[in-house]
């Protein structure tokens, strides 16, 4: 394992980074609550539900900076795919047309599933059969991401 | 089964006449068949002293062994006992530890857990100013005394009178909506149907003991429904002996009557007022109430580089009344990014705008003001950490502490020295940045990024300074040159900008002209044609006179 370097030996993060750094931290701390959260009283599925959810939100932040508002530039946001304020794979999925809102890697993963297929959220809304239209999904509680929803 | 057994649990007995009921409050209460008279109070006989262990039989166990021996200790309570057999009993809080099939569990150490009864509505009774009278969720109410702060289940006898013309009152309001006799044929049955399906509960397990012991009981009871059904016929009766009862739709409207009161005192508070203003600007216009929404989010502060969601989070912009401008969350959202792009376009163009000013300064400032030879340089950062300039990270650690060390050495040098290594800061500095028309508050960087400018104190150093820029020469034309080139530049793009436009003022002007001369020209088309029409017509007017006066010389 590589040395970890003390913060003031490191490289500075790039121009910009000051920005956004408040809401960053204000995700990281929300992060670690999640993460210390007791989970002896809920469903055990649903004990890492929060933290797919505010992963999803931070990296949802980070991809609309940079794709959208083009608020933030490629060094920086380069630097924060490295350093793992987003999750690169789940943005590299959101440019793919019918993923634009989805929720976790974990919902398109056909394998292992009991019926080869990806997960109830990725069914659209209209689509769905049965009464029971409110449905949240066993791996990360999503309540639907498919584009039309 | 075993009714020596069974009647270890009863309360002590009643007096002969009495029969206990459940009044629809959940109270019990107690009636007299003979004198028609009811009370709350349990009509025991005066002999019999069991009332305390009767009223803390917190477990059938202890009773078990407690009570059998108080009333064999008394003969006629026992007897009185005996004639009370199988009559139901009903404290509430308190199970009948029964060993019978029907009830099981009874040996609980503690009495079941009770619902939670909350007060919900009240009515101050008239009259008896402090005293008011609270209804309970489950329907029972109580009269509370607000000055001393005590509460009573049983309704003290002085406010009786008064509470009874309460209900009678509000009978007579239902009776209003709904057709009088109707209300009385309702209302009335409803209220016996209660107690006697819970009696009959009751009863129902200790059926066969009711056989075998007494008669009296069974008649009793009977006789305790007959005549409840015989109240029920004349209202007064019902109301001046029993509690009288309410039905759901009756505190309905009395929490919809207080309900209409809450929103009243709602609708003085500002908070309805931003309410209603939402509500209201229906006619605001599209535009308008973007505008307004962007207004708002400047007006607070908002980062625009935040997500939305923390955003909403903070909650400091959903309690603005402009927030209800845009009807929906969607449309919030929408004017809030639109908002944040252009601000942060805006953002980055200021900075853009503004000179980088180098971090070293701040630095070295802070340590002519903080760094002193007395502190080591962990010491120093330990101290000054939430200093601005230490947390910069455009500034190495490492830099930081070679700086101050550099410092920490120069303090100690002689003032002298540190005056000619300014003095020979400033002569490296070239003419054209530093002269005699720069002053001590605007020095280049080059002077400003050195440590040598700022290990001498401010005082002397200023002085220097100054004393150092009077004896320069003036600037160079090197300075103005560049003057000159920016003010080129501008002249250029001025110039071509006039160019540009009196090139468009000449095309209009030879327009014009053209127009003119083409307008001229068919005029004087028009003209000549006029003329030549006129000739013609001339021509055509042949007269006789030319040939007359031709002829006439010939003839003569």
């Amino acid at each position: 394992m590589p040395p970890i370097r003390p913060s003031s030996k490191r490289k500075p993060p790039p121009d910009g980074f000051s920005d956004i750094e408040e809401d960053l931290l204000i995700f990281s701390n929300k992060m670690k609550d999640a993460q210390n959260a007791p989970s002896d009283n809920i469903p055990k599925h649903q004990a890492q539900w929060p933290i797919f959810q505010i992963s999803h939100q931070r990296s949802r932040y980070i991809y609309e900076l940079y794709y959208e508002k083009e608020a933030i530039s490629r060094q920086l946001y380069d630097w924060l795919l490295k350093n793992n304020y987003a999750d690169a794979a789940l943005i590299a999925k959101w440019k793919k047309q019918g993923y634009e809102k989805l929720c976790c890697l974990r919902c398109i993963q056909t394998k292992e599933t009991n019926f080869n297929s990806t997960c109830v959220c990725r069914v659209p809304r209209a689509q769905m059969k049965g009464e029971d239209r409110e449905v949240q999904c066993v791996s990360c509680g999503c309540r639907g991401c498919a584009s039309t929803d | 089964m075993q009714p020596a057994l069974k009647s270890t649990y009863k309360a002590p007995p009643l007096l002969p006449g009495w029969t206990e009921h459940k009044a629809p409050t959940g109270h019990t209460y107690y009636y007299n068949v003979e004198t028609k008279e009811s009370t709350y109070k349990r009509p025991v006989a005066t002999a019999a002293p069991p009332t305390a262990p009767a009223a803390s039989p917190a477990s059938s166990f202890w009773q078990h062994q407690a009570v059998p021996q108080l009333n064999l200790s008394d003969p006629n309570v026992a007897n009185a006992f005996m004639s009370q057999y199988g009559q139901p009993q009903h404290q509430p809080g308190q199970q009948r530890g029964g060993h019978g099939p029907g009830q099981r569990g009874g040996f609980q150490a503690r009495p079941k857990p009770q619902p939670v009864d909350k007060p919900r509505s009240k009515v101050a009774i008239p009259g008896h100013e402090p005293w008011i009278l609270v209804y309970t969720k489950y329907g029972r109410r109580f009269a509370y005394n607000s000055t001393k702060n005590t509460s009573y289940w049983r309704i003290p006898e002085k406010l009786m009178p008064a509470i009874l013309e309460l209900d009678k009152a509000r009978i007579r309001q239902k009776a209003e909506g709904i057709e009088s006799d109707q209300v009385a044929a309702s209302e009335e049955p409803s209220r016996p149907a209660a107690p006697e399906q819970q009696q009959k509960d009751y009863d129902s397990s200790e059926y066969e003991e009711v056989e075998v012991t007494d008669d009296e009981d069974g008649e009793r009871e009977d006789d305790g429904h007959a005549s409840k059904r015989q109240r029920t016929e004349d209202l007064e009766d019902a109301e001046n002996n029993g509690p009288v009862e309410f039905t759901e739709a009756d505190i309905a409207a009395q929490l919809a009557a207080m309900g209409a009161d809450y929103n009243e005192d709602y609708e003085m508070g500002e908070g309805y007022d931003d309410y209603g203003q939402g509500e209201a600007a229906a006619p605001l216009s599209e535009t308008d109430a973007r505008e307004l929404f962007k207004d708002m989010l400047s007006d607070f502060n908002i980062n625009p580089y935040s997500p939305w969601d923390i955003l909403l989070e903070q909650g400091k912009i959903v309690d603005d009344p402009r927030y209800t401008v845009l009807p929906t969350t969607k449309a919030r959202k929408e004017v809030w990014e639109e908002w944040s792009r252009v601000k942060i376009q805006e953002l980055k163009e200021l900075r853009q705008k503004q000179e980088k000013k180098d971090p070293r300064i701040a630095y070295f400032a802070m340590l002519q003001e903080k760094a002193t030879p007395k502190l080591y340089w962990a010491e120093f950062k330990r101290k000054f950490k939430r200093e601005d300039c230490m947390k910069d990270v455009k500034m190495a650690d490492k830099d930081r502490e070679k700086w101050y060390r550099e410092y920490i050495s120069r303090l100690k040098l002689p003032q002298s020295a540190l005056k000619s290594d300014l003095k020979k800061l400033l002569e490296s500095v070239p003419l054209s940045q530093l002269h005699n028309r720069s002053s001590t508050s605007s020095l280049p960087p080059a002077v400003l990024t050195d440590l040598r400018y700022w290990s001498l104190d401010t005082k002397s150093r200023d002085e220097f300074v100054e004393g150092y820029i009077a004896g320069l020469g003036p600037p160079p034309d090197s300075t103005g040159q560049q003057g000159q080139e920016e003010d080129e530049a501008t002249a250029k793009a001025k110039e071509e900008r006039r160019k540009r436009e009196k090139a468009l003022q000449d095309r209009e002007r030879a327009v014009q002209e053209e127009k003119h001369r083409q307008e001229k020209k068919l005029q004087f088309e028009r003209a000549r044609l006029r003329e030549e029409e006129r000739e013609l017509e001339r021509a055509m007017q042949v007269s006789k006179k030319g040939l007359q006066s031709q002829l006439a010389p010939q003839d003569a």
